[in-house]
């Protein structure tokens, strides 16, 4: 790999990142909120694989394949509140779940 | 006698009524009553059973080979710079700890026979010997203690005991009050005791000038006495160290054997049933503090003013219970008084230096105490429960065995010639002329004591058994069962013929058999009257007795002098002692009303201000800073991960700044 595309992957791992972010922050459907989680989780992924090619060591790679793990079960689990909410009647936007406030 | 079998029989005799006790407590009322029946006396009994084995097994020793350390167990051990501290369970067995232990199983094992009877309709019968065996538990260990820490365990067990029985009737709120007044006095006391045994265990030096830092009594008693071989290991004689520390010594003592001013609850511990008066405040626990001076002769031996305040307050408390004791109508009250009154003569006895003496005069009191008790007893029982000898009258024909008991009793507590207490007494007396204090004015004294002793009991003897029967109560009464005569009488012949087991006045009739017994712990008395004068003082003190029966058979039995004789002539004398000096009086206004008034004033104006006030302020600070707090608390998600996604750049930013 050309070491000169080094500053891209790193720069495109940080914009996927800030849309994720800014995605978690304005948007109200659960879902969406919770596909921009993904995308922060892939964004650091992203810039974990080219840490690791960059530096030549397998390290990274590692780190990728337990942050997918990690995700896959933050799927099943958040998925599962976000049906267990519709079930209950209420509409899908994370503004109206603040009952834990009180 | 080898040593494992005193071993053995030292076990036996602390280990029995530890055994009765826990049976009784744990098994509690699941334990059949006709199981408590034997088991409560029988494990007294067999205490002495033991206690007789052990004496014969020690008279066969060389008198100065009779004291024996046993070590039952390794109860604490510390290490440390200066060789550490221990307090092994070591029992000694000496003459004087046999006598006591004697009168402790002995005595107290025919009032347990004798509480059979009395307690059989009580409720709380198993209760009540549960208490009684843990008493001579904790009585034992006081006497057996070789060392200051099972002294002070054993003095303050006894306490509870003694609290635990005056409150045994605990639906009354006198007994009750009754039984706190007499632990908060023994506290007091205790307190005297412990400070007694801090600087003991602090300032004690040996030969060659190190701290010893021990509580065993053979070790400390080695290096405080006077004599060749002992050097001052507390100061020299009459040194203030040696002076403080015998009197908080007494302050124990006079506590435990209520004497002034630490007497007053005495009389009100007569709300326990009577085989706890006769036991315990009779004949026992309130001879603990004569026995403590005894064990302590050497420290008192250095400090003289010690020894001569000990002999002052015990003459003066003798006096005073004995001018107490003419007025009263309660007939335990009486009796309790002349307790106080005839402890305040071992008191005096012990103090003046005549240890033999106060213990021969302890054990004799014993019997007759116990004796009065018991037989008081099976009077209070004869007629439904009625304490008030202005109610009682013309027993003698009604209660057959009981009323020649009472009288022997009277006649030994009088000191009538040829009855224990007569011997007793009049060796103790006979003391007072040559040793102690302001000779001879105590011994003037302790005639006086002896005057109004016997006018006192046989008021209660007229009163009581003869004359006319004032009471419905008292013209039907009857005999007590047989279980609760017994004992009785065994204590009348006792108490009639004990006295001659130490003939001994200045020397001039051989046969001492105590004060031989003793004589190895004590040493040879100081100085005894010469046998003239002290012949001289025994007619005296003899003759002034008698006369003190006789005023008492003028005044209540032929009634020669009007009763009223004194309550007119004389009111202030009569009420001084009808009202017992006023001691509750001055002790109530002077400590329980400012306690009172005190803790009134710190509920009016402390409470609310001070501490609820503070509570108060902390309570609403705490809710203010909440409210502040929880306006950050939204409820949304958006909220709280834009408030963490700031605070994750600010952490990489100061990461980033730090690195490069």
């Amino acid at each position: 790999m050309n070491h000169n595309l080094f500053p891209g992957f790193i720069g495109l791992s940080a914009a996927l990142f800030a849309i994720g972010a800014v995605g978690v922050l304005v948007r109200r459907n659960p879902i969406v909120v919770f596909m921009c989680i993904e995308l922060m989780l892939n964004a650091g992924n992203l810039a974990l694989i080219a840490f690791g090619r960059f530096t030549h060591t397998m390290d990274g790679q590692v780190f990728a394949l337990i942050v997918i793990t990690v995700a896959a079960s933050e799927v099943v689990v958040g998925l599962a509140l976000i049906t267990g909410v519709f079930r209950s009647g209420r509409g899908l936007d994370v503004d109206e779940l603040s009952e834990m406030r009180e | 006698m080898d040593a494992a079998t005193v071993r053995l029989l030292v076990a036996g005799i602390l280990g029995l009524p530890t055994l009765g006790f826990l049976v009784v407590t744990l098994g509690g009322t699941l334990v059949p009553r006709r199981v408590v029946r034997l088991l409560g006396p029988g494990v007294i009994v067999g205490a002495f059973a033991c206690v007789v084995l052990l004496t014969v097994g020690v008279l066969e020793r060389a008198p100065a080979d009779r004291s024996i350390t046993v070590t039952l167990w390794h109860w604490l051990s510390l290490g440390g710079k200066h060789g550490g501290f221990g307090a092994t369970f070591n029992v000694l067995v000496d003459p004087l700890s046999l006598v006591m232990m004697g009168v402790i199983t002995g005595v107290g094992g025919l009032i347990h026979i004798y509480s059979v009877g009395y307690m059989a309709e009580d409720r709380g019968f198993n209760r009540f010997f549960a208490y009684m065996n843990f008493f001579i538990t904790s009585m034992l260990v006081l006497v057996l203690s070789a060392n200051l820490v099972f002294l002070i365990i054993g003095w303050a067990m006894v306490a509870f005991a003694s609290y635990a029985l005056i409150a045994f009737w605990y639906e009354r709120p006198t007994a009750v009050a009754a039984g706190r007044k007499a632990f908060i006095t023994q506290v007091i006391g205790d307190v005297g005791l412990v400070l007694a045994a801090f600087l003991i265990f602090l300032n004690l030096r040996g030969r060659s000038g190190n701290l010893l830092h021990t509580v065993d009594f053979a070790t400390i008693f080695a290096n405080v006495g006077p004599g060749a071989h002992f050097h001052n290991g507390l100061g020299p004689a009459g040194s203030g160290l040696v002076t403080v520390i015998g009197l908080l010594l007494f302050a124990g003592a006079a506590a435990k054997s209520a004497q002034w001013p630490l007497h007053t609850w005495l009389p009100d511990a007569m709300e326990g049933p009577t085989p706890v008066s006769a036991l315990i405040h009779a004949a026992t626990m309130v001879t603990a503090g004569v026995y403590l001076v005894c064990r302590f002769h050497p420290i008192f031996e250095q400090a003289p003013t010690a020894g001569a305040v000990v002999a002052v307050i015990g003459m003066g408390t003798a006096l005073m219970a004995a001018i107490i004791g003419c007025t009263q109508f309660d007939i335990k009250r009486v009796i309790a008084y002349s307790t106080m009154s005839q402890i305040g003569l071992m008191i005096f006895s012990a103090g003046i230096g005549a240890y033999s003496a106060a213990i021969f005069q302890l054990v004799a009191h014993a019997f007759f105490k116990a004796l009065l008790f018991m037989a008081a007893g099976n009077v209070i029982h004869g007629i439904g429960g009625e304490q008030d000898i202005r109610q009682m009258g013309g027993l003698r024909r009604r209660l057959r065995f009981t009323y020649p008991a009472f009288a022997v009793g009277t006649l030994a507590l009088s000191g009538i010639p040829l009855f224990a207490g007569w011997f007793s007494k009049e060796e103790l007396l006979g003391n007072g002329l040559v040793l102690g204090p302001a000779t001879p004015w105590l011994w003037v004294a302790g005639v006086v004591v002896n005057v109004l002793t016997s006018f006192y009991s046989f008021r209660v003897l007229w009163v009581t058994f003869h004359g006319e029967a004032h009471g419905e109560e008292a013209s039907k009464a009857h005999e007590a069962p047989r279980v609760m005569v017994g004992p009785v009488l065994v204590l009348a012949a006792l108490a009639a013929l004990f006295g001659f087991t130490n003939i001994d006045f200045g020397t001039f009739h051989p046969i001492t058999i105590v004060a031989t017994f003793l004589a190895p712990v004590f040493g040879p008395i100081a100085r005894v009257p010469a046998p003239g004068v002290a012949l001289l003082a025994l007619l005296v003190g003899t003759a002034l007795s008698m006369g003190g029966l006789g005023l008492a058979f003028l005044v209540y039995g032929r009634q020669a002098i009007a009763r009223d004789l004194v309550p007119r002539r004389a009111p202030w004398v009569y009420q001084l002692s009808l009202q017992k000096f006023y001691w509750d009086e001055v002790y109530d206004a002077m400590l329980a009303r400012p306690m009172v008034g005190l803790a009134t004033a710190c509920r009016r104006v402390i409470e609310p201000g001070v501490f609820n006030g503070a509570v108060d302020g902390v309570r609403s600070a705490v809710q203010t800073l909440a409210d502040d707090f929880r306006t950050f608390q939204s409820g949304l998600l958006r909220d709280y991960a834009l408030v963490f996604f700031v605070f994750a750049v600010i952490g990489l930013l100061v990461l980033g700044l730090h690195l490069t």
